[in-house]
């Protein structure tokens, strides 16, 4: 089990020591600490020293990873229900209305959905419950497609058959007989969803479209430490490892589960 | 001298000993055949001596005078290309989709170091297995031919190399009834032609009579009976092999007892489905058409053709979990409404169950639910411990303990995840019960079984059955009438026995003559 799940463990840790920093160091995240502006590592009560602007860069990193971590888990759960909803409806009706439902998101699939986020937040001005709904909106898609594909293959099974005949109504079947049967599969894809969204956000941020200051990201950290490379390195190197450490690890797990899935 | 002989096999996989003391011959020209049920190691004896299993084989195993336990990777290879020709039981996903039947063919040729084969022997190879239009086959991909075309491509390519064993796993249970006996003959033909050997292993006794000189009879990893093929059919010495011989169904068998059947209780006006064609093509698929058959109270009609035949379609129809595209289906002299419109009342009466008996149950589900779902809809009066009581009073019915209450299903055997099926099928008392191919998937013994417990249910409960299969012998132990299936037509029906006695369509005579 340790052994095996490595990677989850080590996104897990990570998790724990963003939680907890924030309440055991002696700094806020926009705190400013006027006596040590882009102070070194190891210099005083900062472990990582300070950014351009004196903030201690460990409480912003664990602020930032709290962040990109939360958008990502919402976002996830967002695209999972609207996904789990449309898929299994076109899945389960079948002939017309799956044809259109399911053109409708190949329709979505076309556009370019980096435009569609940064047009929501152009149109209805930044906010992180925007950023949450918006990268949700567009990961559904996937999802859905996921999803409508199990629904196909079980329809035609002969428990659902015999259910149908046994008189189990259509929703019955649909929450009972089928969701269960998809739940493995959907939360593979789940995992694999939340490191693809932690990406979308941090890019985003680093556009400066994510969540706004004095509120940080994984995204807004590193286009702050891309900005001052060659003053102060640890300012990109550290939130870009732990972008790197939490996608990959992410991506591993997801993909173990889808394979044990399929 | 034998060709290949086999003394104490034992197979071990990771520490476990699966078979044990096995010991066999196969003499040139001639055919040994090993039966068991299902996990009796047949597989693992025939496939492990050439390295094709994840097992670890010890023993004396002799190819021709090559130790097979001895051998290293390169004789073993050796062995497997020069020697032998292998028939696996799917002949779809044995052969590569993406290579053309002549590319295959090339393959298996050329496989022990013949030169490439010019595009007239690889015809005469074809003609060989009796294919039709084999110069048009071999451009052909392995999708575009039917179960027994392929089946028959495999056995070409097989035999390319001109191997001097043949190791046949299941060669036709993956076939029609009527194309099993054909593929049999082939064999038999090519092993005269060519003196070849062959080790045949079947789960169907009956399958192979006829065709086997030797018979090993296998069971739980070991031998239970070997020797002559007639002499151990006509004088089983173990008890186990007189009730395989006892289970598997024949035509000249005494007639079964069964019940007089009632007044008419179902009956269908010229039926039809259509499907639409999938993907861009136009037009629709007549997968039955205007089919007419009736069922009284207390009655069993076998429903019987081959795959493709449109019998399962019919019979969904009728069960009311398929389409219908036109006709009537009238119940008790009234016309059952389509599908969605059948109210509770309706929907309990007909049941049906399924081929494969774990796929119809939900994997997540533990046996006690899964048998009182329908009570849950169509009794829907009854307390959750009135339905509880209900559903171990029907898996007592089927003859299961209490014990497979709280089970799931991955952890039931097929004969017991049938038994919960039937179970579910009867708990709301219905009328009538739609079988499609219900005994198919099962060993022989476990089929007979389920055929003695529908057997058992029909008398006690006065149940109509409909028998779907494509096993005429089977359809007998069980059915009054019989209603044949041709290509969506229903081309013959008549009384059991005389229907049998005088086949009058090509595809009965057919069916007949395969059993």
């Amino acid at each position: 089990m340790l052994k095996r799940h490595f990677p989850l463990l080590i996104v897990l840790m990570l998790v724990t020591l963003a939680l907890l920093l924030p309440l055991l160091l002696p700094w806020n995240y926009d705190q400013i600490d006027w006596d040590a502006v882009r102070s070194p590592a190891f210099s005083g009560s900062h472990i990582f020293g300070t950014d351009e602007i004196g903030r201690d860069r460990l409480a912003r990193l664990a602020a930032g990873t709290q962040i990109t971590l939360m958008v990502a888990i919402a976002a996830a759960l967002v695209s999972l229900i609207v996904g789990i909803a449309w898929g299994a409806t076109a899945g389960w009706i079948g002939g017309r209305v799956d044809e259109a439902m399911m053109r409708i998101v190949d329709g979505l699939y076309a556009l370019p959905f980096m435009f569609i986020v940064i047009l929501l937040m152009v149109v209805f001005g930044r906010s992180i419950l925007l950023v949450f709904v918006g990268i949700g909106l567009v990961e559904w898609l996937t999802m859905a497609r996921v999803v409508r594909g199990q629904v196909m293959a079980l329809k035609q099974r002969p428990f659902i058959l015999a259910a149908e005949a046994a008189g189990t109504p259509s929703i019955t079947i649909i929450l009972r007989h089928i969701l269960p049967n998809i739940a493995g599969v959907a939360l593979a894809y789940l995992m694999l969803t939340v490191p693809q969204v932690v990406m979308v956000e941090s890019f985003l941020s680093f556009l400066g479209l994510g969540v706004q200051e004095p509120l940080t990201s994984l995204g807004i950290l590193v286009k702050e430490g891309a900005d001052d490379m060659d003053m102060a390195p640890l300012g990109l190197l550290l939130p870009g490892a732990v972008l790197v450490v939490i996608l990959v690890c992410l991506t591993i797990e997801g993909e173990r589960l889808r394979d044990r899935f399929s | 001298m034998s060709l290949y002989e086999i003394r104490n096999l034992a197979v071990d996989i990771e520490g476990h000993r699966l078979v044990e003391e096995v010991s066999l011959t196969v003499e040139p020209g001639q055919c040994t055949a090993i039966i068991g049920a299902s996990g009796s190691g047949k597989s693992l004896t025939c496939l492990t001596p050439f390295g094709l299993t994840p097992g670890i084989a010890t023993g004396s195993i002799r190819l021709d005078d090559i130790d097979l336990v001895h051998a290293d990777a390169g004789q073993l290879r050796d062995a497997r290309r020069r020697l032998t020709g292998f028939i696996f039981q799917q002949p779809l996903t044995a052969l590569t989709p993406h290579l053309t039947v002549g590319a295959q063919l090339q393959e298996a040729t050329m496989q022990a170091g013949a030169t490439r084969p010019s595009r007239h022997d690889l015809v005469r190879q074809l003609e060989r297995v009796g294919l039709s239009r084999p110069a048009e086959r071999l451009d052909q991909f392995p999708h575009r031919l039917s179960g027994g075309e392929r089946q028959r491509v495999m056995i070409a390519a097989a035999i390319a190399h001109s191997p001097k064993l043949l190791i046949a796993d299941e060669p036709t249970s993956a076939l029609d009834a009527s194309l099993r006996a054909e593929i049999m003959d082939l064999l038999d033909q090519l092993r005269a032609e060519q003196g070849l050997g062959m080790l045949l292993v079947s789960h169907d006794l009956a399958s192979v009579e006829g065709h086997a000189d030797q018979l090993v009879v296998m069971d739980r990893g070991g031998v239970l009976e070997s020797g002559s093929a007639a002499v151990v059919i006509a004088r089983p010495a173990e008890d186990y092999t007189r009730r395989l011989i006892a289970a598997t169904p024949r035509l000249d068998e005494p007639s079964p007892e069964l019940g007089e059947p009632g007044d008419v209780l179902l009956e269908t006006e010229d039926v039809a489905v259509e499907f639409q064609r999938s993907g861009w093509r136009r037009g629709k698929i007549a997968a039955v058409v205007d089919a007419a058959i009736m069922i009284r109270q207390g009655e069993s009609l076998a429903l019987v053709g081959g795959s493709g035949s449109g019998k399962s379609t019919l019979g969904r129809a009728i069960a009311g979990i398929g389409p219908v595209t036109k006709g009537e289906i009238r119940w008790q002299g009234r016309a059952l409404p389509e599908r969605r419109k059948r109210g509770l009342e309706m929907r309990r009466m007909i049941q049906p169950v399924f081929q494969d008996p774990v796929a119809s149950l939900d994997p997540q589900w533990k046996v006690i639910d899964i048998v009182a779902e329908p009570l849950r809809n169509l009794r829907p009066d009854l307390t959750k411990a009135e339905r509880n009581d209900m559903a171990r009073r029907a898996l007592s019915d089927v003859d299961l303990t209490d014990d497979f209450l709280t089970r799931v299903p991955a952890s039931l055997s097929g004969g017991q995840a049938q038994r919960v099926a039937i179970a579910r099928a009867i708990i709301a008392s219905p009328q009538f019960l739609v079988l499609d191919e219900a005994t198919s998937a099962l060993d022989p013994l476990v089929g007979a079984e389920i055929l003695a417990l529908l057997a058992r249910l029909q008398r006690e409960n006065g149940l109509s059955l409909l028998f779907i299969t494509h096993d005429i012998a089977a359809a007998r132990r069980l059915c009054h009438r019989i209603a044949v299936m041709d290509d969506g037509h229903i081309v013959e029906t008549g009384d059991m026995q005389a229907v049998i006695d005088n086949p009058r369509h090509s595809a009965t005579q057919r069916l007949v003559a395969a059993t």
